[in-house]
């Protein structure tokens, strides 16, 4: 579920950086941070059926100037690995990949998922930082977009239930 | 009909239109009638749709094209009931159905098969605008339609295979992009390109 406060954190932190318009493929944990999305006004929210589809509309959206992220799950970044290889890194497209970290120590469920997250992260080139301390979420959602920018290219934040 | 004839045809109702193009023939072709800043080649099948709809969300006064092939269609069917669901009104996607995988050496598509019916997926998908292309009058009549009216739009243009003589683009993708993205910025004056300073020459 994630909670309202931990919702609201990352989406004024978002702002924060400068992010204005995400992309989204829901899983449990990101539900209230998903519900804030669809009701805020200065965030363009673009739901899509599958993360792959994310990846270009962000694209898309970033030829225009907007500064884009794309929020799904880890199941879904292994979905998206073509268009990330062959659209974000190959264009030089800056996205901000929030990924909810689903078999993360202590999950009960998709341990194999969990297992190959960040060595496919890795293995894509795509820098990345697990979140598990609520306080730091400004400070790493702001550096990720930086980076994300100076570096053209996307940059991932893993997300933990400890920081939803 | 063919593709390159149908491009020649079209090309007489564009202006300073924006156009994402799929990893195929119909690329290198359009880039021969209608060459211009404003036309940028995808890399990956199937995203086309994807990146058009995200342009035609972040530009929502400007028309937006989005050229894709059955194949590439077929790889992301699912991103017709995306667009139905935002219903981005500047969007006009035009599959080139030549009912094969031109580029990756001419085998059968799902199109083959004849029981695919694009633009009635299309339709059911909440694109209200949606049709069927054979002949280039009906083609250049829906692209007609398409540019005055609002959208999203969907063209389902039956082609014969086969390539027209269209030399290669003259960049590479990341120029490409650049160069889209100065287009935009020109036409639309607006500036996106920012390029980040070094925290000492902030410093000073």
């Amino acid at each position: 579920m994630g909670t309202t406060a931990g919702a609201q954190q990352i989406i004024g932190a978002l702002k924060a950086a400068g992010v204005n318009l995400v992309s989204s493929v829901p899983d449990i944990n990101m539900l209230q941070l998903i519900n804030l999305l669809y009701e805020d006004k200065e965030i363009t929210h673009v739901p899509v059926g599958r993360e792959e589809e994310g990846i270009g509309v962000c694209t898309g959206a970033h030829l225009a100037g907007k500064q884009t992220a794309m929020l799904m799950q880890n199941g879904g970044l292994l979905n998206s690995c073509n268009g990330l290889t062959t659209t974000a890194l190959q264009f030089g497209i800056p996205i901000l990949l929030l990924v909810y970290y689903a078999g993360d120590i202590g999950d009960n469920a998709f341990h194999m998922v969990g297992l190959v997250t960040e060595p496919v992260l890795q293995g894509l080139g795509i820098k990345h930082i697990v979140m598990r301390d609520p306080a730091k979420v400004k400070q790493d959602i702001a550096g990720a977009v930086t980076l994300a920018n100076s570096s053209k290219r996307p940059v991932a934040l893993l997300l933990t239930r400890a920081v939803l | 009909m063919k593709r390159f004839e149908c491009l020649q045809a079209i090309a007489p109702l564009i202006t300073d239109e924006l156009f994402v193009c799929t990893a195929g023939g119909a690329t290198a072709e359009w880039n021969a009638v209608r060459p211009s800043d404003g036309n940028i080649q995808v890399k990956t099948l199937g995203l086309c749709s994807s990146i058009g709809l995200g342009l035609a969300i972040a530009l929502p006064r400007r028309k937006v094209f989005v050229f894709d092939g059955d194949g590439a269609l077929w790889m992301n069917l699912g991103s017709l009931a995306t667009i139905g669901l935002h219903q981005p009104k500047n969007l006009i996607h035009i599959c080139w159905d030549n009912h094969q995988y031109e580029s990756s050496g001419g085998e059968p598509t799902a199109a083959t098969a004849d029981n695919l019916d694009f633009a009635g997926v299309a339709r059911s998908a909440g694109i209200k605008s949606s049709r069927t292309a054979i002949t280039i009058e009906e083609l250049e009549e829906s692209v007609s339609h398409a540019l005055s009216h609002d959208g999203p739009h969907f063209i389902c243009a039956r082609i014969e295979a086969g390539r027209a003589e269209a030399p290669p683009l003259r960049y590479d993708e990341l120029e490409n992009k650049y160069r889209f993205i100065r287009y935009i910025e020109e036409t639309e004056g607006i500036s996106i390109l920012r390029i980040a300073m070094p925290a000492s020459y902030l410093l000073r």
